[in-house]
């Protein structure tokens, strides 16, 4: 069952949390609304879930217009950050509310709760109290309870929020199967772009109540549409500088010192201020060489299979610059002067400054 | 562990002057009305359990502690009935609106229970705002008997002890997270069923400290069930008042006197065990 976000738009008194999204997502989908807090992306949430009446715009689950629905008739099913388990209940009392509510019979509860709990694999802690669960457990049983009613959309906010990070990982891979199995569509929401980048099929990312750019988790990452999705998705560099037409593409004067020599220059192509975003990993360290930035390392930080380089350009402007650990035979240390080239091929965008 | 701050060792010195108070002003005179009350006779003469085998032995004792008590029950079960809905709609309301009902809920107890009480007289009397209202209207011939009822006191004593059940149950409700009642109504259940399935038993802590409180404060309010009361229904306060200060029976008094306390205690020390096993389900 897809959703189709029309146009809409949330004011909260004089703020606009939402401002003019219109959003659509395929059925089956798991998409992730991805931003830092107060972008309007848990709003939107909520009011997919109806738990919210948007100011303007309509939202559609399947091909029905839902706004006029209560939460409890348009089969959205939500979970929350903090799971909102009933705390009085046990975890087969809180699957089955929701069956219960809707007027199945105890012994079709019953059995539902059953499958629901081997699903998310809970079945052995039926009887016990939401207390004494750990984060990952009462997710699971949030999930369970909220699957039970067989929702058409499933909405989770922050999912992950309040996990450890080995517990984490392994519910990121839980929901994603249980996303499979079940071909649910999902919308889902986070501030965590890794968490976005290896679990969703498509992101939305967004800032101040708009979306920035909707696309699979490649494009956003190695084509940022805004300089904010660059800025806000994984890590970078962004550098100011004079862009001009040179022979075989593009030459860009850097404030910080030195030129960068590009074969295309995307989204923006006109001659003037721009502003480039290198990725760490698009940089190559050079320390004999002529071509590229001249750069002093300031820090050096061994990330495992990889070493961050900290580099100051002439006029002090930071560069982040990312090395695999083998091949290097001289690995410089702070305070030599090297030189950083772009990786060739490396896509680099430019935006207009 | 805190390390730094003040220890216990030396913190203790801070309640000194509470303890002191209490063991002087609590303690020894609950020793006092213990010991009175084990003496046979009211010159203080011989000890013994006499003035408790009287109590028992006279139907007419063992009936004014069971009407007392169940002036008390009476009187919580109907502030139950007024002040949890009111303190729902407190929470219910928007904030503005919240500023005004906490001072209407308050406001009682910025006034005396005397005052309090002397307001019921007024509203309840032969010639009072009740009785004139309906004779003008024509509904009544004659002044109805509402003042000096046992009702009339139940009815009084609600109104005057209502802050006391309605603030912990305010303060139980808003405790409910939010999400939980979202939760329900997302899962398809109406808000009937929320309140009934969440809100309510989540609420069980607040509602069961106001009990406790409107009920020891019922049982022993001595003003409004005198002045209400009208000395024709007998409580346990008003007798030993009357054991006390008119017959001059001292020991049988403090007896009258222990055994309502232990009685509210009794009460009390039940509500507070189911308390604790619902407050088990609200935290942890």
């Amino acid at each position: 069952m897809g959703v189709t976000l029309d146009r809409v738009t949330h004011r909260y008194g004089g703020t606009l949390a939402v401002d003019d999204v219109s959003l659509s997502v395929q059925p089956g989908a798991l998409i992730v609304l991805l931003g830092p807090s107060g972008c309007g992306k848990t709003t939107l949430l909520r009011i997919i879930a109806g738990l919210l009446g948007q100011s303007a715009g309509r939202a559609v689950i399947g091909d029905q217009v839902v706004d006029a629905l209560p939460p409890n008739e348009r089969g959205a099913g939500i979970v929350f950050q903090n799971y909102a388990l009933f705390p009085h209940m046990t975890v087969a009392a809180n699957v089955a509310y929701g069956l219960r509510a809707r007027g199945a019979g105890r012994a079709a509860a019953a059995d539902a709760v059953e499958r629901m709990l081997r699903l998310v694999r809970m079945e052995t802690l039926a009887t016990r109290y939401p207390r004494e669960l750990s984060g990952g457990q009462q997710q699971r049983v949030a999930l369970a309870r909220t699957l039970a009613v067989s929702p058409r959309v499933l909405l989770l906010d922050e999912p992950f929020g309040a996990l450890d990070k080995n517990l984490r990982l392994d519910m990121q891979i839980e929901v994603k199967r249980l996303q499979r199995e079940l071909d649910i569509t999902t919308i889902m929401v986070t501030h965590d772009q890794s968490e976005a980048l290896s679990m969703a099929d498509r992101i939305a990312v967004m800032n101040r109540g708009r979306i920035e750019q909707f696309a699979t988790p490649e494009e956003i990452y190695d084509a940022p549409a805004t300089p904010f999705v660059a800025a806000f998705v994984g890590t970078t560099n962004l550098l100011r500088g004079r862009l001009a037409a040179a022979r075989e593409g593009f030459r860009v004067e850097l404030d910080g010192g030195g030129a960068l020599w590009l074969r295309e220059a995307a989204p923006c192509a006109g001659e003037g201020e721009v502003m480039v975003v290198v990725r760490p990993e698009q940089f190559r360290l050079d320390p004999e060489g002529v071509e590229g930035l001249a750069a002093t390392v300031r820090m050096v930080l061994p990330h495992g299979p990889f070493i961050i380089y900290e580099l100051s350009l002439a006029d002090g402007t930071a560069l982040k610059v990312t090395a695999g650990r083998g091949g290097v035979a001289h690995r410089p240390g702070p305070g030599d002067a090297v030189r950083a080239a772009l990786v060739p091929g490396a896509r680099v965008p430019v935006f207009p400054a | 562990m805190t390390r730094g701050g003040p220890r216990l060792a030396e913190a203790w010195q801070l309640v000194l002057p509470l303890t002191l108070f209490f063991v002087v002003f609590v303690f020894a005179p609950l020793g006092l009305l213990g010991l009175v009350s084990a003496y046979n006779e009211p010159e203080l003469r011989t000890m013994g359990l006499a003035q408790y085998a009287k109590f028992f032995g006279d139907a007419f004792n063992v009936n004014i502690l069971v009407q007392t008590l169940s002036l008390a029950l009476k009187t919580t079960l109907l502030a139950i009935a007024i002040g949890y809905p009111l303190a729902y709609l407190y929470t219910l309301a928007p904030r503005r609106l919240q500023r005004v009902l906490l001072l209407v809920i308050v406001l009682p107890l910025l006034t005396s229970a005397v005052v309090r009480t002397f307001a019921w007289i007024v509203i309840l009397g032969r010639l009072g705002i009740v009785n004139s209202a309906l004779q003008t209207l024509g509904w009544i011939d004659a002044p109805l008997t509402l003042l000096y009822t046992p009702t009339a006191v139940v009815v009084a004593l609600a109104q005057i002890e209502m802050p006391l059940m309605v603030l912990p149950v305010i303060t139980a409700l808003t405790n409910i997270d939010p999400n939980l009642t979202q939760a329900s109504a997302v899962l398809g259940a109406g808000r009937w069923r929320t309140f009934w399935a969440v809100t309510l038993p989540l609420s069980i802590p607040g509602l069961l400290a106001g009990c406790l409180l409107v009920f020891a404060a019922a049982a022993s309010a001595f003003v409004t069930q005198t002045l209400i009361g009208g000395g024709r229904h007998m409580f346990m306060p008003v007798y030993i008042y009357q054991q006390a200060i008119q017959v001059y029976n001292y020991p049988f008094a403090a007896t009258l006197a222990v055994i309502l306390l232990v009685s509210v205690l009794a009460v009390v020390t039940v509500v507070n065990v189911l308390g604790h096993r619902s407050r088990g389900f609200v935290h942890g």
